[in-house]
This record gives C-alpha cells, structure tokens and sequence, in this order.
C-alpha cells in the first residue's frame, strides 16, 4: 500500500526543511514559525520531539546536522539575515529524563544583509566547515579551527554568485583524487541571466557554470560519491536534472582545476511544475523529488544508468491515481561542456548533441509497487 | 463583467457551487468526476472534479460588476452593477420562496447615469449594498442602498428611462433614493467592507484610499495612494489590506494607514485580480493581464503591533493551472488551498490546489521524511511482498553486512550464498576467488613461492607467461576415430582450467568432477557442452539423456542428444549444414555452442568464444583448450577490456587482482555503487598492491562509512581486523595511555620495561610468579593504583560481579577463566573513570551505581557522567 505514516509535528508554521543525522536516529525540522524541532527515535521506530526552541527572528528555511564526530551540532539559517550554530548540552539539567534535552546558541554568523537562504557543513575529512548562501548572490564559507570550540568561527571565503542564491551542496566525496567541490543554485527567474547553477572547486577557487540550466534553480544536491570515479549532481528547477560530472584525467604533472565532462543522464518534467526538492539516497541509487504538483516522486537507475520513476505519492501521504504516474517521453541529452578553467570565458556556450528515447510506460507500472509503506 | 473578461464567485454558502459570469450568469456546481449527479454533460475541471451547468442567466445586459448576497436566506441572490450605474438584483435557480421574488428584479438607480465600478454586500447589515459608480461632475460616486426599500415614488419621474433598460422590470420595484451618499465630487473604483465595524467602508477613490464612518457621514479617514484597485480586507487578519495599482500591489495596516505597510514586488504587466486566500492565514494571490500564471505570496508574518523593524517574510512562488491565459480566478471558500480558475477565452475552467512546497531528506537506512505544510510523513522502503523487483544496493549490502558476507575466509566460493545467491556475477567472483586462494594454499605446501604471484594476476597474464605449449590431436573418447581439433597443453593452461573451475588438483586434465557437480545443479546443457569441449561426446548424450529424465527435465535434450549422436566430420554432410543453420534457434547458448563447436573449422571458434550468454569461465577455459598461443592472448586481452568496460565481476577471473582488476572494479562501482563487494574483494588478494591503490582505499573508507552510518559497529569492528590482516598499515595505534600519579609511568604493563608481563591489563587476579609486582601497584613505582570510587579497593583487585545482575558466577568460575591465556579479564574488573569529573573505579560497579543513579558516586560530585555523550546513548544495530 502506498501510505506513508503521518507525524505530529506541532509546528505552529509551514516546515521548511527536514534533516537527519548521521545514523538516522534522529531528525531535525525548521519552520516559519521560527522555531527548530529536534526528533528521536526510539527504538521501537517512534519519532519523539526531544527539543523545540526558538531559533531566529524569522522563518528558518533550512536546518542541518554536523557529523557527529564533532558532537551533536545543527546549523540553521533563516530569514533574519543570520545563520546560527547549535550544540547540544546534556548533563547540566534534568531535562533528559523527561526526555527533553538543551540546545544552546553557540554562535551567530551575521555576515550575510539578506536573508540566509541555505547551510551545509562541509564534508567531514575538510573539518569543522560550515558554508552558507544568501539572498543577495553571496557564498560564504565559515571554519572553526578548533573543533572543540564551536563559539569560534572565522569567515574563511566570501564568493559573490552575482546572482541570488537558494541552494549550496557540497560534494561529498572525501577521495583525495576529487577535489572539494561546491555546488549554488540560484532561483532567479530571469533565464537572460544564463546558468543558474554554479560549481566552485574549493582550494581553486574557481567557478564553472552549468549552462544547460537556465530557469531557477530551487534545490540542489550532490550524491554520495561512494567510490565512484564520477559526480553526480541532481536539481530542482522546471524539471528534476541529474548531471554527471565525469573528471578527464589529467597529467599528473598539470596542476590547477580539474576538468569535467558534464553528462545530462535524466530529465523528467512528470511534476509538470517547478520542482522543489530533490534528496538522495546514502548509495546514491535512489532520487526523491517533491513538485508544486503536490507529489513526491522516487527516481531509480537501472543497470544502463536509464533513470525511471518507481513510486508516487502525494504530500499527504495518500496514493495517485494511475494515470497521472505515467512518465510520457523525455528528453536525454548527452552533453559535454568543460569546467572552465581560469582562462575560460565563463559564457561559452557547450555544444550539446540531444538524443531522445521513450521510457515504455508499462514498465513503470510494473514498478511503481517498489516502495511498499507501512500503514498505521 | 465587460463582455469578453470573466469572473468568478464562489457561493458564500454552497461549497460546491460558483457562478461565471462573463456576458452572462451561469451557476455551476462541482462534484467529483464520475458521480451520477455531474455525469451528464458535466465539464471536467481536474483529474478527479467536474463542473455541472446548473443554471444560466442572461436578463441583465451591460454587467460591469457582480455581487453575491452573504445570507443564506435567499440564497443565489446577486447584485449586478451595470454600465449605466443601475444595480439589478438577480437570481439563478430555481428559489421561489415569497422573500426571493419580492426582491427579483429590484433595480436601484442613481441619479445620473455613469458605469458601476464595484458592489459591496454589507456582511453583517445584508439589506446594505455599496455601490462604487464612476465620478459625474459633484454627484457622489459611493451609493448605499437599502434593499429592503420600497418603492419611492420620486423614482416616477425616471421611469421612462427604466423601461428603455429592461423592458419586463416592474416599475415598482425600482428604487432611486440611496440610504448613504458618499464620496462627493470623486470616483469609486473599489470597495470593501471592513470587518471591525459594519459601519465601516474602505473605498479605493480616485486618488486615494478613504474609510468612510456612516455613523458619522462628514468623516472619513483617508489616505492619498495610485493603488486604489481591488481593496480586499485579509479575513484572516482585519487590520491588513491590499489593493493595487498597475503591477505593484500595496499592503496596509489600518491601523497605521499613513503608508503601506509594504508593497510587492512589481510585476510587468497590470494587475486583474488579487485575494486573500480564505483557507490559509497570509496567502495572497495576484493575476496580471494576458498571463497563464497566478502569483502566490505567503506572508508569513503579522506585522508586530510593537513596531520593530522586523518585516514580514514573503515567500513568493508562482503556479500555473493550466495552457491557457487566465481570465480570473476564485478561492474556494473552505477547501484548503483550493481555487477555480476560468480561461480569458471559451470559459474552460480549472479545479486547482495550490500545493505546499514538500521538503524531504533520505535517512542512512533508506526511510524517505517529508515535510508538507505543517505536517511529517515517514516511509520506509517496503519489506516482503514485491519479491519480483529487484532491492535497492544500500538494502542490499545492509542484509549482506548482516549475513556477514565477505567474511567467510575458508569457504570462500560460500560467500556469494551470503550474499543472497542469486547474483551469477558475485558466484562466477567468489569461487574464481576460491580457487586462487585453494591454488595458493597448494602452491605454499609444495614450497614452491614463485607461482603464488602469479595466480592473483588473472588468467591474462598467466597465459601470457605460458611456455612450452604443446598440441595433440586426441581421438573422440570412446571412438578410434582421429579428431582434427588440436588441443593445446602447457603447465599455465592448466593452471588456468584449474581457476575456471573445469578442473581439480593434479597434473590430469579430469573435468569428470566438474562434470557432476554441474549434474548436480541441474545445469545439464553446461554440463554436456564441457564434456564435448572435451571431446566426450558419449558423455554429453549421456548427460543429455539424465537431463530429460530427470524431475521436470526438459524431454527436448533427448532430440539435442539424438542431433548429436549424428555428428559427423563430413565437411559437405547435410548433418553440418542442417546444424549450423538451426543452432542459432537454439534458445539455450550452451546447447547453441555445442553445435557451434561441431561445425567450425579448427581454430576458428567465433560462434563459441563470442557467445556472451555462456558463462566467462566457461568461454576462458575453451579457449585455453583450443587456441593458440597467438590466438590466446588476443583473445584475453580483448575479452578483458569489454569486461572491464561493462563492469562484469566475471571479468576478475581474467584480470586477477591487479592494476586492471581494479579497473573492472571501478567500472562496476561506477555502475552498481556495490562498495562492499568490491573492499572484500581486493582484500583477498595476496597481500600487497592493489590494496593501496587509491581507489580501493577509497572503496574501504566508504564501505567503512555506510556500516558506521548504519551502527553496524560490531560489523565495521570486525572488518577492521578483517583489513588488518592485508593491510598490517591500517592498524590503529593504542587509543589510551594511563599513567602513573606518582612516577609518571604508563600502568600499562606492556608498555613497561619491565621482563615477563608483556600480557596486558587484564590480567588482574592472576596470582603469578613472585617476582611479578602486585597487579593493584604500579608496575613502574610500585605505588598502589587509585581506589574504584564505589568498592573503595584499589584498582586491579578482582571484584565479583557486580551486585544485583543476577549473572554472578563466584569465584572459582572467574579463576578458570583467567587462567586461559589471551582471555580477556571479565570486562567488570576494568578499570574506568569519568573523563569529565575523572572519577572512576571498577567498570561493574560504576555500571550498576548508574542504574539508579545520575551523578557520580563520588561525593560532591554533581557530575553526570553517563550522560554526557549522545552517541555513547545510540545502541548499535548489528548487536545480538
């Protein structure tokens, strides 16, 4: 049955963003209501609220978990132009037995004049790092040096995006062969504007633009890497986009910034409107998308890297009726555009050889019981 | 409205009905697609809703605006405000209580004639309705009539007017004396009543915004703006208003009318409409001209009545309902979210929700969280039921880890059972494994090292190696007839044979053993192909002839077996010509190859060797047979790359576990993201190179991660020794160094230079030799070890069990398990301490103490020792 099970959140606002730790043992959640909610989960798979506490003078828009190596740490920026970071106290009350526990500030970033509209922490073989984009095109990337002082935070690169920014991911390989990489979207709707996606190597500091996407940006998300010799980036925009992001092996002798050959592998316009969030699975094989069409879609390769939809469900959690479920044809393109090196004038437009196939629908069909929810 | 433009009510009462009204009325009602009520005729508006035509209305010519009475007594009552400024009340349906008809048709005239911009129902006094009229030189352009009014006989006088206007109206209920004038000298474009007073009225006039006070008509409260269209009241929040003015729209607070209190980001072309959403605190909705989109704006917050500077945060989005360029829309009055929406052009109307924005993550375990408005959902990744599609690979190593595949180091082939056994590449993998591991074992025992290397780098480089190959040409067994088949030998061939699996240990070249194993399984076309590869063609039909016998076997091999029996090596026979034509239909590739083999010319085995559906090892193994040494290595070298391009584990068998191992490696990580396979794979090579190849301590550190993610500890530990053994270098140093108060020392006993207690810790209790220093000293100094906090013994005295756990064994019991070497002392008799307030002592007695209690035995100490880690309090998922 495609029923998901319904949580009481008892946020007083709409939640704007969801986040699991590590272990996915707990969760935290961020509202207009100005407040973060922290979630544990016992062990018989129930969600208990442990904290809830107000956070910004505004709406939260995202909120994100440190790995815990550096301890129980969340991040959230909102709307009243900061972004804070958490941590959570324990021993210093007795909140723990009424199952409660104490977050407190431990710093406030400030640096941003408009809203902060996204946070990540940096991979965890980078260290203590914390990056943050804001609406006004800035990217900046924050570093506490001393792990165990989480009060101590020096702002350790500015990037302006020239554009207003709405998503940041950092790419999660901890390969030695892979360089840092940060990925920004930006929802400026203005397509005049050219890329609305932008990849910045991090030690480089360069910049190359996704040219192929034009229209606003909303989310965007690298997978986990796991090994493979390749990136994959998934966004949100009109459409749900996975790229791939091939490295061309360069002569060990040859230093600056990595080249790419960007590859569109799927493009699926089954929302029929913007697309809002995309998230990936911890092996990177599965994609969840969510749409102004209310649903949220699971995307799934098959041994041939073809991607195809494997479950719909609406927000409510009901099922779809069928018809709507049927992916109709889509548009494949393989493309290749390189990383622009320094030298590269950024408005170089990628030459792009478009092939399209159908995707049979009945195949669909047949997968569209995947996903099995449990009823409750 | 004005002939082409359409709008939009929605009934104050029936949530199921709306009128569109363009050059007409048409009162329709919306159900659910496929109800017998709507199914006639009925107009679909979405996926699941469809709109009936009820009743059309098309007396009152010349419509400029339209009002729907608020009461639900009589109910589709509307007012219509004409071109010529006369208000018309109206009715659609069929309502023929006496109050209704009293009112139909009832017209209300001004004094002059100018268009009727905009209708207001007065929501609580329901007899009041404001009409805005467009300015005439001083005349007052904000009429409020009383429709219960009578007749007044003034209004004789413009008679011969009315009848002009519709010929059946009743000159008696013609109205022309209005209750309120308003708004001298001035135009009203639009009104609203404001809900804080029925007496209130909010009109957008000429050049500004004005509050009228009928309780006080000379007063009015007033402020100069251009945005004076539209005026809607939030009804959600009385004080806020908007109203708007080409593209931009203006929010105020009444209660602090001076200035908006902010406006909207302007939008290029001019604005039709804008509303509040009645369902939804602060949703507004603008349309501009000539566009397909509706423009959402979600304020999130009221405006502080403390005026600080915090403004509202406003989430902008845009939805589009539908192709077409929009004509109006209207909010459902109770659905949430819900609107109607009709085209400028041909009245097709759209049943919408505007959805909110969903924001979902992924948990490490494959469970999807998502947020919508203001509600969580959770689902879990299905378990049992499907069974036909295939599982996720983080499912899949997750049961794996737990299976403990990958760790069956003796068995090795037995791990591709572990893994589920049903995966053909991670079979042909482990028993290729296997066989490097058995020959390497072997090799070891005949002393013989040079060969041990050579196994693990594939089948590839051993034949590159191969030298003195010999060739004979062997009868068919069991015939005297001479074969013109060559067969190639040579010791790597052989050794090669052996890693495909065809052959046992031993310098013959047997495959009977192979041969019954495969019978075994059932696999009888494999079987029978082997046995012919090996020229035994009265084995294969033998086989054949099992294979049709056998339980649900397949009575077609007993045909295969008779076409075979006919093999001759006549080159014109029509046996070879019927063969090679027909194999090709053969659905099964052995029993095709098998033919394949007969009627090729020796050398020459395309049909076998390119077969990509018989098995890799298979395909190897004949080629070792029946190639030369210039045709083999072409053949290696070209089979390997296309493995290594597809990533096909059966490729390993080839490329061994070297540089071009991992290769193949990479290209199966690229395309299954399979982590785990491939770390216990490339560690059970000889020990050595591949594992420091980057990319493979790439692959460990990520397999390592997903099992920490998972809080497979216990199994990740257990890797660990697994790697160490390989690779002695990712062995971790000691974590904790304890040292003495006194000298300064460590206590630890193997690290003191101390002769003979290079054992460790943990051997407390251990009443050994005299010269040994007592276990509760330090083994530097001699200086006794710090008291246990609880039992105030000093640290290294043996203790009993803990009280109270029920599991005490007494003492003899704890002897006999410390006198075994390497056993590690019970884990109560370790010393531990609080790294925060370092208080500490016998790890049963602190464990038990913190049973019941919070802070730290030790007294004034307020220290909550057992709560001070969060992830100390996560249990791992992989205990038993």
């Amino acid at each position: 049955m495609f029923v998901a099970r319904s949580i009481a959140a008892d946020h007083k606002d709409l939640i704007h963003d969801v986040s699991y730790d590590f272990h996915g043992r707990r969760m935290a959640t961020c509202s207009s209501d100005q407040s973060v909610k922290v979630w544990d989960k016992s062990e018989s798979g129930e969600w208990h609220c442990t904290a809830s506490w107000k956070t910004h003078s505004g709406s939260v828009w995202r909120v994100t978990w440190a790995h815990p190596e550096f301890g129980q740490v969340l991040a959230s920026c909102s709307f009243d132009r900061t972004a804070a970071v958490w941590e959570e106290i324990v021993g210093e009350s007795n909140d723990k037995q009424r199952g409660q526990s104490h977050w407190i500030k431990r710093t406030t970033l400030v640096d941003s004049r408009t809203s902060v509209t996204d946070v990540k922490f940096a991979p965890k073989h980078m260290g203590l790092m914390l990056t943050t984009c804001s609406a006004d095109g800035v990217v900046r990337v924050y570093e506490a040096p001393d792990v165990m002082n989480l009060s101590q935070w020096s702002l350790q690169h500015e990037i302006s995006c020239k554009l207003n920014c709405s998503c940041i991911s950092w790419n999660p390989s901890s390969s030695r062969a892979h360089p840092p990489m940060i990925a920004v979207g930006s929802d400026d709707s203005n397509v005049m504007y050219g890329g609305k996606v932008q990849i910045y190597e991090y030690n480089e500091n360069t910049r190359s633009t996704l040219m192929t996407v034009t229209d606003a940006v909303h989310d965007i998300a690298f997978s986990p890497n796991l090994g493979r010799s390749f990136h994959v980036l998934a966004i949100a925009t009109k459409d749900v986009r996975i790229f791939k992001l091939v490295p061309l092996r360069k002569e060990s002798s040859s230093t600056g910034p990595t080249k790419f050959e960007v590859q569109i592998v799927a493009q699926f316009d089954n929302h029929n409107s913007q697309v809002w969030r995309v998230s990936w699975n911890i092996t990177s094989t599965l994609l969840a998308s969510s749409g102004d069409d209310g649903c949220v879609r699971l995307w799934k390769a098959n041994y041939m890297d073809n991607w195809k939809c494997t479950g719909i469900l609406k927000g409510d959690g009901s099922p779809v009726n069928g018809s709507s479920g049927q992916p109709g044809a889509m548009n494949t393109m393989v493309g290749s555009t390189a990383a622009p090196s320094a030298g590269w004038p950024d408005a170089d437009p990628p030459s792009l050889v478009y092939i399209q196939y159908y995707t049979h629908p009945s195949t669909v069909h047949q997968h569209s019981v995947y996903i099995q929810y449990y009823t409750i | 409205m004005s002939g082409s433009k359409p709008d939009i009510l929605w009934s104050p009462h029936h949530a199921d009905r709306y009128v569109i009204c363009d050059s007409e009325l048409g009162l329709y009602r919306i159900g659910p697609v496929g109800c017998s009520e709507t199914k006639a005729g009925a107009l679909p508006l979405s996926v699941e809703t469809a709109a009936t035509l009820l009743a059309i209305n098309s007396d009152t010519p010349y419509m400029k605006c339209v009002a729907w009475y608020p009461k639900h007594e009589p109910e589709c009552l509307l007012a219509v405000g004409q071109a010529n400024g006369r208000v018309v009340l109206t009715s659609l349906g069929q309502s023929h209580n006496s109050k209704c008809k009293e009112l139909m048709g009832k017209e209300f005239v001004p004094k002059h004639a100018r268009q009727c911009n905009t209708l207001a129902w007065n929501p609580v006094d329901s007899n009041w309705l404001a009409a805005g009229l467009d300015k005439h030189r001083a005349d007052f352009s904000v009429l409020i009539w009383d429709i219960s009014s009578k007749f007044s006989p003034e209004a004789s006088v413009a008679a011969e007017k009315i009848r002009l206007s519709s010929g059946d109206t009743d000159s008696g209920l013609v109205v022309t004396k209005p209750l309120y004038e308003l708004g001298q000298n001035d135009a009203c474009l639009s009104l609203c009543w404001l809900p804080r007073d029925q007496k209130l009225l909010l009109a957008g006039m000429h050049r500004n915004l004005a509050i009228f006070d009928l309780r006080n008509t000379s007063q009015k409260t007033f402020v100069n703006t251009k945005a004076i269209q539209g005026v809607t009241v939030d009804p959600h929040f009385p004080d806020r208003v908007a109203s708007f003015f080409e593209g931009q729209v203006a929010i105020w607070d009444l209660r602090k009318f001076e200035k908006p209190v902010l406006t909207l980001t302007e939008q290029p072309k001019p604005l039709t409409k804008v509303a509040w959403c009645p369902t939804r605190m602060g949703l507004l909705a603008t349309l501009t001209r000539d566009s397909n989109i509706i423009r959402l704006y979600d304020m999130q917050h009221t405006p502080t009545p403390i005026g600080d500077e915090t403004e509202p945060t406003i989430i902008e989005r845009s939805v589009q309902p539908s192709n077409s360029l929009i004509g109006s829309f209207a909010w459902h009055p109770t659905s949430q979210n819900r609107m109607v929406v009709v085209s400028a052009a041909n009245r097709v109307m759209t049943d919408f929700t505007v959805f909110e924005r969903i924001s979902l993550a992924w948990s490490s375990t494959t469970s999807l969280m998502w947020a919508c408005g203001r509600h969580l959902y959770e689902c879990a990744e299905g378990v049992g039921g499907e069974g036909t599609v295939e599982k996720d690979i983080a499912t899949k190593m997750r049961q794996r880890a737990q299976s403990r595949y990958g760790h069956d180091t003796v068995q090795v082939w037995k791990n591709h059972l572990l893994a589920g056994g049903d995966d053909p590449q991670l079979k042909s993998l482990w028993y290729t494994l296997f066989f490097m591991k058995q020959y390497t074992e072997d090799v070891e025992q005949k002393q013989q090292g040079s060969k041990q290397a050579l196994v693990y780098s594939g089948i590839k480089n051993i034949v590159k190696s191969s030298s003195g190959t010999t060739e004979n040409r062997r009868c068919w067994s069991g015939s005297d007839r001479q074969t013109d088949v060559p067969r190639f030998h040579s010791e790597e061939r052989s050794l090669a044979l052996r890693l495909c699996g065809w052959i046992n240990r031993g310098p013959d070249i047997n495959v009977e053993p192979f041969l019954r194993s495969l019978e075994g399984e059932g696999e009888w076309e494999r079987a029978a192909a082997v046995a012919l590869f090996n020229l035994d063609i009265r084995r294969a039909i033998q086989i054949l002839n099992k294979g049709a016998s056998a339980e649900r076997g397949d009575l077609n091999l007993n045909v295969v077996a008779m076409a075979l029996s006919g093999y001759t090596d006549e080159k014109s026979s029509l046996w070879r010509e019927m063969c090679s034509s027909l194999r090709l239909q053969l659905k099964n590739p052995y029993l095709c190859v098998m033919f394949a083999f007969l009627t090729s010319e020796p050398g020459t085995y395309d049909g076998v060797l390119y077969e990509s559906s018989v098995a890799v090892t298979d395909r190897v193994a004949f080629a070792c047979m029946f190639l030369n040494d210039s045709q083999l290595p072409r053949y290696m070298e070209k089979l390997t790359s296309e493995m290594k391009e597809v990533g096909n584990l059966e490729g390993i068998l080839l490329t061994g576990l070297t540089k071009d191992g991992v290769d193949l490696m990479e290209s199966y990580v690229d395309r299954t993201g399979d982590v785990q396979t491939a770390s216990f794979c490339m560690l059970k090579g000889s020990p050595g190179e591949v594992v420091k190849d980057p990319r493979v301590q790439c692959w460990i550190e990520n397999y390592r991660n997903l099992l920490d993610a998972w809080r497979f500890w216990h199994k990740r530990a257990e890797f660990d020794i697994h790697r160490s053994k390989l690779d002695p270098s990712s062995k971790p140093l000691a974590q904790v160094f304890v040292s003495c108060n006194f000298c300064g020392k460590s206590i630890s006993y193997s690290c003191s230079a101390m002769p003979h207690q290079g054992r460790g810790f943990s051997q407390y209790g251990v009443s050994g030799s005299p010269t040994k220093s007592k276990v509760t000293s330090c083994p530097g100094c001699r200086k006794p070890l710090p008291r246990c906090a609880l039992c105030l013994m000093n640290m290294g005295t043996p203790v009993s069990n803990c009280p109270g756990t029920g599991h005490g064994t007494g003492k003899s019991d704890e002897k006999v398990d410390l006198t075994r070497e390497n056993k590690l002392a019970q884990f109560n008799n370790w010393f531990t301490w609080c790294h925060n307030c370092r208080h500490g002592g016998h790890a049963g007695h602190i464990l038990s103490w913190f049973r019941d209690h919070t802070e730290c035995p030790v007294s004034a100490c307020t220290c909550k020792c057992m709560q001070l880690d969060t992830t100390g309090n996560l249990v791992p998922s992989d205990s038993h």
